[in-house]
């Protein structure tokens, strides 16, 4: 397995009942780049992140990470590779604050007469310094998340993936729910994290936003893969045209 | 709080602190009974008398540690229909055990504690396990529980019980009974554990988002299995309780625990759906209960009463429910929401 590549996908299929939901898929991703992911509705891509994350089981195919085969069997196995993902769904919990989100299954505790209790301050005070170097716009990680508008929550999901330092950062369309403003943010951030050496995946419907920040493009359709196009020396109808009429001839 | 602030940055700022108060669920309810509780200071002298308050207090304390139990069953997104029958079947083993047995006193209780376990791992087991609906499957084991008892008891009552069994009942801890204290206690463990340890919190990381939960990878069934057996276990100590508070053993403790347990939980706000309640808002709700049925005693109302005001309270307590999470308003009420 070749050492550049934090992410290697090879011959992914998954099918559901009827849907051939993806079919022989391959990915690579290169350690420190931004790649996005871009297809039309249904063309696979949760499915095919989800794989990657161990929420769902392919049916054929392998998966390398940093040139280690990978048995990703549940997210906590993807997670221990250096993985996280925020789900498209955002599983978000409504009715905790901000601070147990973001630290979701990685709290802090301590053991006191073989009780494990909550460090709450400590969760605290490392989630209120999260958000201000995210510069995330939550005036308390006290606020229940249930309280917070869309792009708050989605916030909250960002900062809970950011905050496990991942070195693999998976994002199922993060700034589908958010005002310009803070599509931006997140965006600059995704940047940030990017020139800081992780690498990440983008999917998103804004083509536009790949093309500006990111570095290589890979394109699915019913399932199956059409390229992966160089930031650089492509155009957004390049990349539209795979969308949509899919690679005319067996290159990729 | 600076002494420099304009009045009214001044006002505002105690406008924040009240406003974040009343964010708290339980403020509403503890409104309620301070409101429900002055007045019937003021306007009853039987009320006031401090006799009277102990006896409110010893009169709610089995529903209350009971419904510790169902509060929490309840924010993990579940209902224990089986409590009362535990409470029975642990009364009744523990009297035995004593009897027939010849136990001392503190081992049969811990028998009887040891039996409600059982029961409630045996709930906790069918509901993650073997994935059976929380409703349906305690309201099945709850008979079983009740058959049990009545098949060892032969539905017979053990008359006269040692001071040893009768001690958490009726006993005093210096001046206070020890029930009450009992009580306190019970509810501050599990506020405790609700909101301070992590098995809380995944308790209400399940009842909230129950996939999500899965998603990050938690041992979701390991902790269902906790949950019915502390409710079990809480059950069987309210079972024990109240053989001290009755005095005899009788097959049918327990019966009718249930409806005021859950009373309790639903006026003291605990979400339906899971995921939201709080032991203070339980204590608060059985509070109410238990000022409203003394009311009734006290201002010699018919005591018959008793069921109807309690039922009321419950649907009211879920129309502010419905109010609060948005799922009802006027509009939907006047029939114009079309
Ligand atoms: N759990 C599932 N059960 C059944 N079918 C599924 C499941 N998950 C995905 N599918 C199907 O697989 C196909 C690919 O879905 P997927 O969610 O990966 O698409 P997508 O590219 O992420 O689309 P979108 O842009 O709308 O999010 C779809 O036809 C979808 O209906
Ligand atoms: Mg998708």
């Amino acid at each position: 397995m070749s050492l550049e590549h934090a992410v290697e996908m090879r011959g992914i299929s998954k099918r559901f009942g009827n849907v051939q939901a993806l079919n022989g898929v391959d990915l690579e991703l290169r350690r420190g780049e931004l790649l996005g992911l871009v297809g039309d509705n249904a063309a696979g891509k949760s499915t095919l992140m989800k794989t990657l994350y161990g929420s769902v089981i392919p049916d054929a195919g392998e998966i390398f990470v940093e040139g280690q085969k990978a048995a990703l069997r549940n997210p906590r196995d993807a997670q221990a590779l250096g993985l996280a993902m925020i789900y498209q769904d955002l599983a978000v919990f409504n009715n905790l604050d901000v601070a147990a989100n973001v630290f979701t299954g990685r709290e802090y505790t301590r053991r006191v007469l073989g009780i494990t209790f909550l460090d709450k301050k400590r969760m605290y005070n490392e989630s209120e310094a999260l958000l201000s170097r995210l510069r995330i716009n939550i005036s308390s990680p006290k606020l229940l998340v249930e309280r917070m508008s869309g792009g708050q929550r989605q916030m909250v999901a960002v900062a809970r993936a950011i905050g496990f330092d991942a070195t693999i950062l998976i994002m199922d369309e993060p700034t589908a729910a958010l005002g310009v403003k803070e599509a931006n943010t997140l965006l600059d951030l995704m940047a940030e994290l990017r020139d800081q050496g992780i690498s990440i995946i983008l999917i998103t419907h804004r083509i536009t936003d790949v093309l500006s920040i990111g570095d290589r493009v890979m394109v699915l359709k019913g399932g199956e893969r059409q390229g992966i196009l160089n930031v650089e020396d492509s155009t957004l109808e390049d990349v539209e045209y795979l969308i949509v009429r899919g690679r005319s001839d067996g290159s990729g | 709080m600076t002494a420099n602030q304009t009045p009214a940055a001044r006002v505002e700022s105690a406008r924040a602190r009240v406003r974040e108060l009343m964010a708290h669920r339980e403020s509403g309810v503890f409104l309620a009974l301070v409101v429900f509780f002055v007045v019937m200071y003021t306007v009853s002298p039987i009320f006031r008398r401090p006799f009277n308050l102990t006896t409110i207090l010893r009169q709610i304390s089995v529903t209350s540690i009971v419904a510790m139990g169902q509060t929490l069953v309840i924010v993990s997104g579940a209902f224990d229909l089986s409590q009362g029958s535990i409470a029975g079947l642990a009364a009744m083993v523990t009297a035995k055990l004593w009897k027939n047995a010849g136990l001392d006193p503190p081992i049969a209780i811990i028998g009887g504690l040891g039996v409600g376990v059982l029961c409630g791992f045996l709930n906790g087991v069918l509901a993650a396990r073997f994935r059976l609906h929380p409703i349906v499957m305690t309201l099945a084991t709850g008979a079983v529980f009740l058959g049990v008892n009545f098949y060892i008891t032969r539905g017979e009552s053990i008359i006269g019980l040692p001071d040893g069994l009768t001690w958490l009942g009726r006993g005093l801890i210096g001046p206070v009974p020890a029930l009450i204290v009992l009580m306190f206690v019970v509810a501050f463990l599990m506020h405790i554990l609700l909101t301070r340890t992590l098995f809380g919190l995944r308790v209400r990381m399940i009842g909230g988002n129950l996939k999500a939960s899965q998603d990050v990878g938690m041992n979701v069934e390991r902790i269902r299995v906790g949950i019915f057996t502390l409710s079990g276990f809480l059950s069987a100590l309210g079972g024990i309780v109240l053989l001290g508070r009755v005095g005899n053993a009788l097959p049918q403790i327990g019966q009718g625990l249930l409806f005021p347990v859950v009373t309790a939980a639903i006026v003291g706000g605990t979400l339906l759906t899971g995921g939201v309640g709080s032991m203070a808002g339980t204590l608060i709700g059985a509070a109410i209960m238990g000022i409203a049925r003394n009311s009734l005693v006290v201002l010699q109302l018919n005591i018959y009463l008793q069921d109807i005001v309690q039922g009321m309270l419950v649907v009211v307590a879920l129309l502010i429910d419905q109010f609060r999470r948005g799922e009802l308003n006027w509009r939907i009420i006047l029939g114009r929401d079309r």
